[in-house]
């Protein structure tokens, strides 16, 4: 007990000590204004200083007060702290202001919320700056090493990891440009470039030459052009002859295709004799009741008719017979014979007429040959059946007299131009003709009346 | 006798060919892949000569494709090219169905491409080749080209077709090789020869649009897609024939903008929009590689082919100025377009012959002068009448430039004033057979072409009589002539000489022939007789046709005098 309050007696002459001597530091510093009170509350509690010796070292650090430079350092501290900087460096602005009474404050939205005002920094001295964080381990190396990339990438030198890159980057894999990209660009690709030395059969099981197309391939499977000129009849201001002729022609089309349905028509109809007069309604109603009875009679007398008894035998031919049919024919062989000898020395005698006969038939192949010939050019330029659809022929685009308007400004023009190429296309062989697939529902479509239509009603 | 029973179907015809579907599975596409390669690489369906055999039996309709062409198509890379984008596919729906955006965008980032370049290269191993199958393609390519923009096919492709078309038409601009436009009800025909090929080709009018349904959009599309990638070489091949640069450029007065499209087409990029549409305004000329100082071509030495003798080098020689005299038609003409005439069109063929062509600055860019400018000579006008006119240019019809073209010389502009009912548009692709009916309106434009002038047109009956008559018989017709030409040289005593000669000597063939005839094998005689009824007939049929014609015009006439009266 005693020595804690020998302590704290030491204690609080050391405070008063510290204090006046806080007072001296703080008047030294000139201009120094101090944030808190002043401490100088321990002027009333002065008590004996105790002697020490002050030759010894331990001593120094032991009894020499300190207190009051600590106290004035805080008291910096603090003011940096609260206010960041000293309150004796600041103008007279940034300490005072003029009371106007209370001001309406703007903006009363704009308040920060609490917790953001807890999460502030309470000091308004800034962090320390990490001076590490500002240095490069290895700097001098680094630009060096850079320098000679540099220097090397002037010569034309890729670095180990580009060049490795580069070697495995395939030719000819890189993204190609769409095939319908208007800003794409073309090159002479009928340059005559060196021709490969290498094995043909080896650049091409290599994949590295396409495999050559076949001759055939480049013939055409039509001979029409591809682009056939409207008839003359078809000008926007056509001549009359021309016109008419068109005219006549698309007229003719019409009617040949009107025959042909008319035809079909007939065909399909129900013939007179078949439809069903009363008579036959009668009869048929009473098919089976009348003449059933006849019927039987007939059928059983047929049954005695054809019930009779067994088949006759073949009887077994007699020697004689079979000798002598072999005689009548060998007799006929040999008459046969003879004939045929006997034609063909009269044929000598008939030369003329057989040379004829040949010249006749010789003219006849060639006849048939030239046909066939001509038949097989016809052909060539005829639409062939490549698929389920013969290839239908356009309608004829035609203006009717009525309808021309001998100005090119109040032209309507006839027909549309995608559907003659398509045609045309089809016409040439080169696509077979198809019918647009016809929409298939998978399931049934049911109909449900909505439960907010059904209430209303 | 002996070995084993032959099995049907396993020879022969049977084994050559390959019916649709199977070929379908043996490459292991889909029918609408199957369908694209086909297309692309040029292999057509087949019509068998003994379907039953190739069908085992079967008579049911089917398409065939040759074997060996289908063995040919799998060593195409595109097959490959085809699967990997059916996968691309699927795994793109399967990401956008799982709402996996950055895996969907990542994919779209690698869609697969392929490239028609060795497609094109193998169908057409020279370039003549490829020429020869050009009209297909620009038909389609300005088919495409004006088309709306409004997803029946891609916008891009539209673009790509306009961008073509454009080319090609500078193309012919430059090398002024137009030779017959004829415009029908369906669109207009133009003709011109490259490089010894004729190349004809189909325009449709502008805003003419219905899209029919029975067309099959996607087979057009694959089409379109080979054929723009065709005419893509080709229009570079052809640029370079003529040392013009490509992309084509139009000439600059600034050195400074010039520089600047030379980077841009250094990276590849063509047409900045602005350029595209200059070009499509056709009224600049292109910029050359060398300059057109240097390039000018010297006069070419003739030189007779191999057996070809004096006359027909004198004849090749003559064809050829006439080719020259047509290619400068219009040469030192100023044209001026009214808005409602079709400009691009009339621009293509005007400058095709040398003209200088303007529009109003509103209507399209490229405009170089204006109404207003006192040297322009022909003004295209499409209206019935006109407000302010100038005294020193015509106002013609356009089909006046059209009718010019296709007569290769310029044709009095009276008859395509303004408000004339215009005399018909003849087809140039019609070429009459002697003894064929041929139209009044040609006689006349021969006549012109020989350098006739028509009769003035103030005694209407006399020139009605002669022309008349000139219709009542060919062989009259050309006697007239003779003796026209023999009128316009001066009548000497000397003269008579050779037409006596001639006459003789036509006696002479005469008796000749007939003789000739006489002594004809009774079955060469038939077939003599044959070919000389049908050439009366032909004749006769024109001579009705003429009449009828002859009735008509009267008929007209009438009427107008008539109406004329009231």
């Amino acid at each position: 007990a005693y020595s804690s309050r020998t302590l704290h007696l030491q204690q609080s002459a050391r405070n008063m000590a510290a204090a006046r001597r806080h007072k001296r530091v703080a008047a030294s510093q000139p201009g120094f204004l101090r944030l808190k009170p002043d401490l100088d509350h321990s002027a009333s509690r002065i008590g004996h200083k105790k002697r020490v010796n002050k030759n010894k070292k331990k001593n120094w650090n032991k009894y020499s007060d300190i207190q009051d430079v600590e106290e004035f350092l805080e008291d910096v501290r603090l003011q940096e702290r609260a206010t960041g900087g000293l309150l004796s460096d600041k103008s007279d602005d940034g300490l005072f202001f003029v009371d106007v009474g209370e001001q309406k404050k703007k903006g009363k939205g704009l308040k920060p919320l609490r917790i953001d005002l807890i999460l502030q920094p309470d000091s308004q001295v800034p962090p320390p700056k990490d001076i590490l964080a500002y240095q490069q381990p290895n700097a001098r190396k680094l630009r060096l090493m850079a320098q000679k990339a540099e220097k090397l990438a002037a010569m034309g030198v890729l670095p180990r990891r580009e060049r490795l890159l580069q070697r495995r980057r395939i030719p000819g894999s890189e993204k190609p440009v769409a095939n319908n990209d208007p800003a794409r660009a073309f090159y002479d690709l009928w340059r005559p470039d060196r021709p490969d030395t290498a094995d043909p059969y080896y650049l091409e099981q290599t994949k590295r030459r396409l495999v050559k197309r076949p001759e055939k391939l480049n013939v055409k499977p039509s001979l029409l052009p591809a682009v056939e000129v409207a008839a003359p009849g078809a000008s926007y201001n056509p001549d009359f002859t021309s016109h008419q002729a068109l005219l006549l022609e698309a007229h003719e089309t019409e009617v040949a295709k009107l025959k042909a349905e008319e035809k079909l028509a007939r065909q399909l109809a129900v013939r007179k004799e078949d439809l069903a007069t009363e008579e036959s309604v009668f009869r048929e109603q009473v098919e089976g009741l009348i003449e059933e009875e006849e019927e039987k009679l007939e059928a059983e007398e047929d049954d005695e008719g054809t019930a009779v008894g067994p088949t006759a035998q073949t009887e077994k031919k007699t020697e004689k017979q079979r000798k002598r049919e072999k005689a009548d024919r060998v007799k006929e062989l040999q008459k046969k014979a003879e004939r045929k000898a006997i034609d063909s020395r009269q044929q000598l005698f008939q030369l003329r007429t057989i040379s004829a006969e040949l010249r006749r038939r010789e003219q006849q192949t060639s006849v048939r040959r030239t046909r066939r010939k001509d038949q097989q050019e016809r052909e060539k330029v005829q639409p062939r059946r490549l698929g389920k659809l013969r290839f239908q022929a356009p309608d004829l685009d035609v203006q009717l007299s009525d309808e021309l308007s001998g100005s090119l400004r109040t032209l309507k023009p006839e027909g549309s131009i995608l559907k003659d190429r398509f045609k045309s296309l089809q016409k040439r062989n080169l696509i077979e003709p198809r019918e647009r697939a016809k929409f298939k529902r998978k399931f049934k479509v049911k109909y449900v009346e909505k439960r907010e239509f059904r209430e209303i009603q | 006798m002996g070995g084993l029973q032959k099995k049907k179907y396993e020879s022969g015809s049977a084994t050559n060919y390959i019916s649709r579907n199977k070929a379908r599975k043996k490459l292991s596409l889909s029918l609408a892949d199957f369908r694209r390669l086909c297309i692309l690489k040029g292999i057509y369906p087949h019509e068998p000569k003994h379907k039953k055999k190739v069908n085992k039996g079967s008579t049911a309709q089917r398409t065939f494709y040759l074997l060996k062409d289908i063995r040919f198509l799998m060593h195409e890379p595109i097959v490959g090219k085809f699967r990997e984008y059916k996968i691309f596919v699927r795994k793109l729906r399967k990401a956008y169905g799982k709402a996996e955006w950055g895996t969907a965008e990542k994919l779209r980032g690698n869609k697969p491409g392929y490239k028609l370049d060795h497609i094109i290269k193998e169908r057409y191993p020279t370039f003549i080749d490829a020429l020869r199958d050009v009209d297909d393609a620009l038909s389609m390519c300005f088919l495409f080209s004006t088309f709306p923009r409004t997803g029946k096919c891609h916008v891009q492709t539209i673009e790509l077709c306009r961008r073509l078309s454009v080319e090609w038409m500078n193309y012919i601009i430059t090398l002024r090789s137009l030779r017959k436009v004829f415009l029908s009800i369906k669109g207009i025909y133009y003709q011109a020869e490259v490089l010894g090929q004729i190349i004809t080709w189909l325009v449709p009018y502008q805003f003419a649009h219905d899209h029919p349904t029975d067309v099959d959009y996607r087979v057009m599309a694959t089409f379109t897609e080979l054929y723009t990638t065709l005419l893509g070489f080709i229009n570079f091949r052809l640029y370079q024939t003529l040392n013009l640069v490509y992309p084509p450029k139009v000439t600059h007065s600034q050195p400074a903008v010039m520089l600047h499209f030379d980077l841009l087409s250094e990276f590849g990029f063509y047409c900045s929009l602005l350029s595209l549409s200059k070009l499509s305004a056709l009224s600049a000329s292109l910029v050359r590689v060398v300059s057109t100082a240097e390039a000018e071509e010297a006069e070419l030495d003739h030189f007779p082919a191999e057996g070809e003798d004096g006359e027909k080098l004198a004849e090749r020689l003559k064809a050829r100025q006439d080719q020259d005299r047509q290619e400068k038609l219009f040469e030192g003409l100023k044209f001026f377009l009214n808005r409602e005439v079709p400009r691009e069109s009339l621009a293509f063929v005007l400058r095709c012959f040398g003209a200088q062509v303007s529009w109003d600055k509103s209507l399209c860019i490229g405009s170089t002068y204006d109404v207003t400018d006192e040297t322009i000579t022909h003004h295209v006008v499409d209206r019935p009448s006109l407000e302010k006119q100038y005294i020193n240019r015509y106002y013609v019809q356009p089909q006046w430039v059209y009718d010019c073209v296709n007569a290769r010389m310029l044709l009095p502009v009276e008859d395509y004033f303004v408000g004339v009912t215009l005399p018909p548009h003849l087809s140039p692709f019609v070429e009459e057979k002697e003894g064929d009916y041929v139209p009044p309106e040609k006689l006349k434009l021969l006549a012109l072409q020989k350098g006739e002038r028509p009769e003035e047109e103030e005694d209407n009956d006399d020139s009605e009589e002669e022309e008349d008559e000139d219709q009542s018989d060919d062989e009259d017709e050309l006697k007239g002539m003779e003796e026209k030409q023999a009128s316009s040289v001066k009548v000497t005593p000397g003269e008579a000489k050779p037409v006596n000669r001639q006459r003789a000597e036509q006696e002479a063939k005469a008796e000749e022939k007939r003789l000739a005839v006489m002594m004809m094998k009774k079955r060469d005689k038939y077939l003599y007789d044959k070919i000389m009824f049908g050439k009366k007939r032909s004749v006769r049929e024109a001579n009705k046709m003429s009449a009828k014609r002859k009735a008509l015009d009267e008929a007209s006439k009438a009427n107008k005098k008539k109406k004329l009266k009231k």
